[in-house]
């Protein structure tokens, strides 16, 4: 079957989008180097750069938080495809500054290999890099060790958290140990309920029969836990609700940051539906929704299902998730 | 034929990015079952950097070349293809001199840096379900033919064969590495995309040689 998808040549995937992304938000973001965004009004030197890198097709991550109190670089990749070390090294040479630059990675055979080379290059140059890895998925089990646990969209919200840090002149240090703090308190579980074309291939990433679903999905479809028939969205959320609350350990009194992120075909109506039952479980364990937030911020193409992602929260994490942020996907005043 | 100089470098070279290019379809079909399905198209877009490669090249720097080819392919944004193999021909270039020609034991030891730079990237060993299934056993090939005191040809050829059973073998284990592993026992039954890759290189490597 012919892919139905708005595209040119597949080759031109990548460049073509980040060609009309940036062109879209000028006003925010800048293409260097044919893979590098960056920001336009550069944050100042005495101030900690975040980088991050990761493959194309999942927008608006991870470029889409480029931006004032979030992202300074992201180097991307291909479809689904880390950048190479050399693009990533240069994204890090680029940021290089006194303050120094915390590099986030999500757990990805491909992402890793690239960043540990990039390090190894950014260390022999002596540049001032620290390396935080997001490994927050719960598929594999709780007690899976990090190695093994893939880094989903718990990268986004970390973002925020070392971005509202480094704009606030926190030290390197600083920076690292309020993200890792954010990092050891958050989980993400998926579920996919249609597949996706893959947009070089025309190819589907997955199979799933029509009346069944599958939760701990990966973004690039690779399988999760296990399949079973479609659930209403209050017996799904309970399912994945239950096992997240048990990874952060969060308990009555507490207080999280609760996020629906859109798989891509997954319609915002469903999305909400689902949020609305997450709130009022997590109210009957008296477990406090102190921040939220629901809608598309990584998704895998046209793939239908959601990620479901729970952070145990402290005042000072609300108030860094509360600081202002001005990027395309995600503005806070 | 005894030794391997820089213009048969070239043309080993350039038969095994043939055989991606011939297979490439195949290989993404091969990722369809166990990974995201592009495998071949990443495979293809690699290697073709290096004909670019060997195209801008001159003189007769065996150990530049190889350098020159792994980075290339590290700058083509593959995910794990690249700096898995952009290691491989990085390490290839560590274990050669500069202006060289290259008898049997020197080819041998060439793979076996290579296949130690690879290493550098992946824990992964024989069985685990990745490249080094057809790796390894193709280096140890390279190796054991050297030492028997075949010629060169029959050394790829050795190899050649070790690596398509190397690559064959990975049909009946569980991935223990990279997004396949996820699927654990989903996974048997179907042929590693990497192992193949790395199995078709080195028959492109042995075609070259018999030529």
């Amino acid at each position: 079957m012919a892919m139905k998808k708005f595209i040119n040549d597949p080759a031109n995937l990548t460049s073509e989008l980040l060609e009309g992304y940036t062109m879209a938000y000028s006003n925010k973001v800048k293409l260097v180097s044919d893979k590098l965004v960056c920001r336009v009004n550069e944050k100042s030197k005495d101030k900690v750069a975040i980088v991050t890198l990761g493959g194309a097709g999942h927008e608006p991550a991870l470029e889409g938080f480029v931006g004032e109190g979030m992202l300074d670089v992201s180097a991307v990749g291909d479809i689904f495809a880390a950048p190479g070390p050399p693009k990533v090294f240069e994204a890090l040479k680029m940021m290089d500054r006194p303050a120094g630059v915390l590099f986030v990675v999500l757990n990805h055979a491909g992402d890793v290999m690239s960043a540990n080379m990039a390090m190894k290059m950014a260390e022999k140059e002596g540049l001032n890099v620290k390396m935080i890895l997001t490994h927050e998925d719960i598929a594999p089990g709780i007690d899976t060790p990090d190695e093994d646990k893939r880094g989903l969209v718990g990268c986004v919200p970390l973002y925020k958290i070392a971005g509202a840090a480094a704009e606030a002149g926190a030290s390197l240090d600083e920076v690292y140990r309020v993200a890792e703090k954010f990092n050891n308190n958050m989980a993400t579980l998926a579920v996919a309920l249609k597949t996706a074309t893959h947009p070089s291939t025309g190819e589907s990433i997955f199979d799933l029969a029509d009346d069944e679903m599958e939760i701990g999905m990966g973004q690039h479809g690779e399988a999760g836990t296990g399949k079973s028939k479609i659930m209403t969205a209050d017996e799904t959320a309970e399912i994945m609700l239950t096992q997240l609350v048990k990874a952060v350990g969060a308990k009555s009194g507490d207080k999280v940051f609760a996020m629906i992120n859109g798989a891509g075909a997954t319609t915002l109506m469903e999305q909400f539906i689902v949020f609305r039952h997450v709130k009022k479980s997590l109210a009957e364990k008296g477990i406090e929704v102190a921040r939220a937030h629901v809608g598309e911020v990584l998704t895998v193409q046209e793939m239908g299902g959601f990620q479901m992602f729970l952070a145990k929260m402290d005042d000072e994490l609300i108030k860094l998730w509360d600081a202002p942020c001005d990027t395309a996907f995600l503005t806070i005043r | 034929m005894s030794e391997v100089n820089f213009d048969m470098l070239c043309r080993i070279m350039s038969s095994a990015v043939g055989k991606i290019r011939d297979n490439h379809e195949e290989l993404t079909k091969l990722d369809s079952a166990i990974g995201d399905g592009d495998h071949g198209t990443t495979m293809l877009r690699s290697m073709e950097s290096v004909d670019t490669t060997i195209a801008e090249a001159s003189g007769d720097d065996v150990k530049g070349l190889l350098y020159d080819i792994g980075w290339n392919i590290m700058c083509c944004d593959g995910g794990s293809t690249g700096p898995l193999l952009g290691s491989l021909f990085m390490g290839m270039s560590d274990g050669v001199e500069v202006e060289t020609t290259l008898d049997a034991d020197a080819v041998a030891a060439m793979f076996r840096a290579g296949l130690e730079g690879m290493s550098v990237q992946s824990k992964a060993n024989v069985g685990d379900k990745t490249m080094m299934d057809a790796l390894i056993p193709a280096v140890e090939a390279l190796e054991a033919a050297s030492k028997e005191g075949k010629t060169i040809a029959e050394m790829f050829e050795a190899a050649a064969i070790a690596a398509k059973q190397g690559a064959e073998s990975t049909k009946d284990m569980q991935a223990k590495f990279g997004r396949a592993r996820n699927l654990g026992e989903r996974t048997l039954g179907f042929q590693d995309p990497g192992a193949t890759s790395i199995s078709y290189i080195f028959a492109g490597f042995a075609e070259a040689i018999n030529v």
